[in-house]
């Protein structure tokens, strides 16, 4: 017999068995247990890693009126911007009686107004006290940030009339309502989705280095090799099975977001893309494992290899992870897309063709 | 020179074996090829937002000012399903969720067009009139720490429920505390503020209103992840050596050998554990940066927090190793524990400042560390106890069951759990009693786990669940004993002897219960000490209910058989749940 020709029902063998030891170890228990974790854990990241990401989020959110101690030009203009905002400005006549209110937590900032005129030529410089390292200051900041605006933007429609040459851009923006902060969304379909799109596919390419580099060292693979399969069979056999897993907890997560409101678009377009990307990391993570043969160097080589494909993912539009977002967000022509996820296909095909030597080369070793 | 050293140089030497030529050469060159990426990736912003938002506009000088952002893309045609629509000075959306993201992200390009276009302008009176200055003021916390606490102890002992009523008063003193205090001027504040505002991430402190930007709540994360990471790369090579052992059976001639079980233990664990210290110890120097000795003693101190985190992690990865049958069971048992562990690091350290409850987690005091430059020895204590007594007593477990017949057979998890119960109860001074007290901090942190994954549910949804999971916790380890005993038939056991084991492991939990409370809550609040020791009248309560429960599943199993555990399992949870729920009525009703 030909050893060295692949036979798609030896493969299917080899598929199936890996696929019940997978649900008999009770492994996808497991893996669905820390899904599951995850996702009772997503809600809480969307909170706690939008204001990470982008602090300026946080104010959609319902707050309560902070109250801010103001001492010295407490009639001008920014006095009155704060009171119209979210802000409760409250009068005090020196910094130590707004001080000792501060510390009896009466008041959450202090702010110093100097007497400086916009008409004047001298800088304004306000003075800002704020709770050290409390989540209160950044209330405080967020609810500030609009009327210091606000005030910038009056004394400069009169101060930059005194420069040379300056029209302001003056475009308005036709906003209904209030408007939200791009960083919600962004982080949602930016950074949220593409990476729950490919965690699966990261997990896989670890696993079938398991499944390989088990069979090395328990040299289980001799006693395969004996029977009439042969080396590709076995290794495409566990390359099919890591592959076809991804796809499926992909599926769910997009399901699980649905559910949430979180409207995506082009599911197939999206689910072929988390296919393709696993298949070519399991083949990576198959050569690997099979040059390596062992668990431990195996895994670190794959993980390197994992962080560098993620670090150049960020520098060219329509990384798969780019092009995640960009087919969630339906921001993408489909031309474009096609194009894209075709050179991706070829990608995998030629690791495919050289996973196919590699194995053929090392069968000729064992 | 004693076993476990012998063990350890061997492991050393080992694990640099493994690594061929040709492997280095193969991680050099991708190790290089990452520093170019990471260089390349470093002047692009790091986004991976590119053209996200279609934009339709005619004006050539628009199209040149928005283009600068990556986010969007010119339309050119004939802009029909654009998300923004630029007429002549204004911007129509199309009305999507994602076109008033866009509405906002263009304003924001505006907005930084316009500063630059001021900043060219080398007139900073007229372009950039108003200047902020910020200052970070200190101030005492809002003082919750007795009414958490407490709560908390609640939901691991019953019976402290009654007593948050004192938080008020304390509110008071804090303020009474307030007014006495000496006030500062503004002069001396800055200058404060100059000497230990010290932070990994430099803040701004003088910005114009434009570019003013909220301090970042939640630097605790960056810090845990700068130190999870290491313990839990090397913990990864930890457990795969060790299941190496078990799958080639190495380890086989090893125990043959006059050695110890611990003593392979140690030796096996020793090297990693020292790897993963130098490697922190690197992190912590560099966090802190220390120029003098107390600064010193701040980054040996942010060690001592993180020990007893490794200790865990290390622990956790080693039964792992001992328990899974193959490298994929591992694999996914290690991501499993590392979720769970991070998020009960990570949750509680998002808190920091804002609640003292957030205490429980070791990243909160790395937080505190590098804020303040020490921490009192009861907050050690109170979040580092956990860990410890975990992490020994995996440890101890694991050694039990370190032995032929474990190592080198395919038995199930339950079956080496188990064992590890059997050796324990057979062991001196091991009994019902003492299992039920060693099982406490395990009760302890998985309960504060599932306060962490039901944090998501709505409210009173939420508590009920919790009730119901942590009775359950709780019953777990009172009768695991008790069914290992009737199961494996360790003991002639009768009825005399069923309900003895009953009142053995109740009391011994009930008794535990009460000294984990006593030790852990005493440090931080010297007035819960008080509170726990006037409980006297209430003790009676939870005593009795741990022994009911404890009887319901001991003699349900002694006369109907192991087989039914479960079913008893769950009426023991049914009625401890009842109780838990009276307990807290006044959360539903009141």
């Amino acid at each position: 017999m030909d050893k060295n020709k692949v036979y798609p029902k030896k493969v299917m063998t080899i598929a199936r068995k890996e696929y019940s030891g997978l649900l008999l170890e009770k492994t996808f228990i497991l893996s669905l247990l820390v899904q599951l974790f995850i996702a009772s854990f997503s809600a809480f990241l969307v909170v706690g890693l939008t204001s990470f990401y982008d602090p300026m989020a946080l104010q959609g959110m319902q707050m309560k009126e902070s109250k801010i101690g103001v001492i010295g030009d407490t009639d001008g203009e920014l006095f009155k911007l704060m009171k119209i905002s979210d802000l409760e400005p409250i009068k005090y006549d020196d910094f130590g009686e707004a001080y000792s209110d501060f510390y009896e937590r009466k008041i959450d900032a202090i702010m110093n107004i100097p007497n400086e005129m916009a008409e004047g030529t001298g800088l304004i410089n306000l003075d800002i006290y704020i709770p050290r390292s409390e989540l209160k200051a950044t209330i405080v900041s967020l609810q500030l940030k609009k009327p210091l605006e606000k005030f910038e933007q009056s004394v400069r429609t009169i101060r930059t009339a005194r420069l040379e040459g300056y029209t302001p851009l003056d475009i308005q923006i036709m906003r209904w309502d209030q408007g939200t902060s791009s960083s919600k969304l962004e982080f949602i379909y930016v950074a949220l989705l593409p990476l729950l799109m490919f965690t699966p596919a990261f997990i896989s390419g670890g696993l079938v280095i398991d499944m390989i580099t088990e069979e090395f060292e328990r040299k289980t693979l001799e006693l395969l090799l004996v029977s009439p399969v042969s080396l590709l069979d076995v290794i495409y056999g566990k390359t099919l099975v890591a592959t076809a897993i991804s796809p499926v907890q992909s599926l769910a997560w997009m399901l699980l977001l649905g559910l949430n409101g979180i409207r995506i678009n082009n599911f197939t377009g999206i689910l072929l893309i988390v296919v393709i990307v696993s298949l070519t990391l399991v083949i990576a993570g198959s050569i690997i494992a099979v040059l390596c043969k062992e668990r431990g160097t195996s895994q670190l080589f794959y993980s390197l290899v994992l962080i560098l494909l993620f670090m150049s993912s960020y520098l060219y539009t329509n990384s798969p992870l780019n092009l995640v977002s960009r087919l969630a967000l339906d921001s993408i022509g489909y031309m474009e897309a096609f194009t894209w996820i075709a050179g991706y296909t070829c990608l995998a095909v030629l690791l495919l063709w050289a996973l196919a030597s590699i194995v053929e080369k090392e069968h000729m070793k064992v | 020179m004693s076993g476990w050293y012998t063990i350890a140089k061997w492991e050393f030497l080992r694990s640099g074996m493994k690594f061929s030529r040709r492997f280095v050469l193969a991680v050099l060159f991708t190790l290089v090829l990452l520093t170019i990426v990471s260089f390349a990736v470093s002047f692009t912003g790091m986004n991976l937002d590119q053209k996200i938002y279609s934009v339709f506009s005619t004006s050539q000088e628009l199209n040149n000012i928005i283009e600068g952002d990556a986010r969007f893309y010119i339309l050119t045609d004939d802009g029909k399903d654009a998300d923004l629509t630029i007429v002549e000075d204004r911007v129509y959306l199309s009305g999507t969720k994602k076109s008033v993201s866009a509405a906002d992200a263009l304003e924001k390009v505006f907005i930084a067009h316009r500063e630059t276009v001021l900043a060219s302008y080398n007139d900073i009176n007229n372009s950039h009139p108003v200047w902020v200055t910020i200052h970070d003021l200190d101030r005492p916390e809002s003082f919750q720490i007795l009414g958490t606490a407490t709560q908390k102890d609640g939901q691991v002992s019953d019976a402290g429920y009654e007593n948050t009523g004192s938080i008020g008063n304390y509110k008071e003193s804090t303020a009474a505390t307030g007014q006495t205090s000496h006030i500062f001027s503004p002069e001396e504040l800055e200058d404060l503020d100059n000497s230990n505002s010290k932070t990994l991430f430099n803040r701004q402190t003088i910005a114009t209103p434009s570019y003013f930007m909220p301090p970042i709540p939640f630097t605790a994360i960056l810090y845990s992840f700068l130190f999870i990471f290491p313990i839990y790369f090397v913990s990864q090579f930890y457990s795969s050596s060790i299941l190496e052992e078990r799958v080639n059976r190495r380890c086989e001639l090893l125990l043959t050998a006059p050695l110890k079980s611990r003593d392979i233990i140690l030796g096996k664990s020793i090297p990693y554990v020292l790897v993963t210290m130098v490697l922190l110890s690197v992190i912590s120097l560099y966090i802190e940066k220390p120029s003098n000795i107390h600064e010193l003693r701040t980054s040996i101190e942010m060690i001592g927090v993180i020990f007893p985190v490794l200790l865990l992690f290390f622990s956790l990865s080693f039964i792992a190793a001992i328990f899974s049958r193959s490298f994929k069971e591992l694999t996914f048992a290690m991501v499993f524990f590392s979720v769970i562990v991070s998020g009960y690091l990570l949750f509680p350290a998002m808190f920091a400042n804002i609640h003292s409850v957030s205490s429980i987690s070791p990243m909160t005091l790395i937080v505190n560390l590098i804020e303040e430059g020490s921490i009192s020895f009861g907050k050690y204590i109170f979040s580092t106890l956990p860990f410890y007594l975990v992490a020994l007593s995996i440890y101890g477990f694991g050694t039990a069951i370190f032995r032929e017949e474990d190592l080198f057979s395919q038995k199930t998890m339950k079956e080496k759990t188990l064992d590890c119960m059997e050796l324990f109860l057979g062991a001196p001074l091991g009994s019902v009693f003492t299992l039920s007290i060693v099982s406490i901090p395990f009760v302890y942190m998985a309960q504060l786990m599932l306060i962490v994954m039901l944090f998501n549910l709505p409210l009173p949804y939420s508590i009920i669940v919790m009730i119901i999971l942590s009775a359950l916790v709780e019953e777990i380890a009172k009768s695991v004993g008790i069914y290992t005993i009737m199961k494996r038939g360790l003991k002639p056991v009768n009825l005399k002897t069923a309900v003895l084991l009953a009142l053995l492991s109740g009391g011994g939990f009930f008794f535990g219960e009460k000294l984990v409370s006593v030790i852990t809550l005493a440090p931080i609040a010297s007035s819960a000490f008080g509170s726990v020791m006037t409980m006297g009248t209430l003790l009676l309560i939870p005593l009795l209910l741990h022994l009911v429960t404890a009887m319901i599943t001991s003699l349900g199993v002694y006369f109907t058989g192991p087989r039914y555990y479960a079913f008893f399992l769950l009426a023991a949870t049914g009625v401890h749940a009842i109780y838990n729920t009276y307990l807290l009525r006044g959360l539903f009703f009141g």
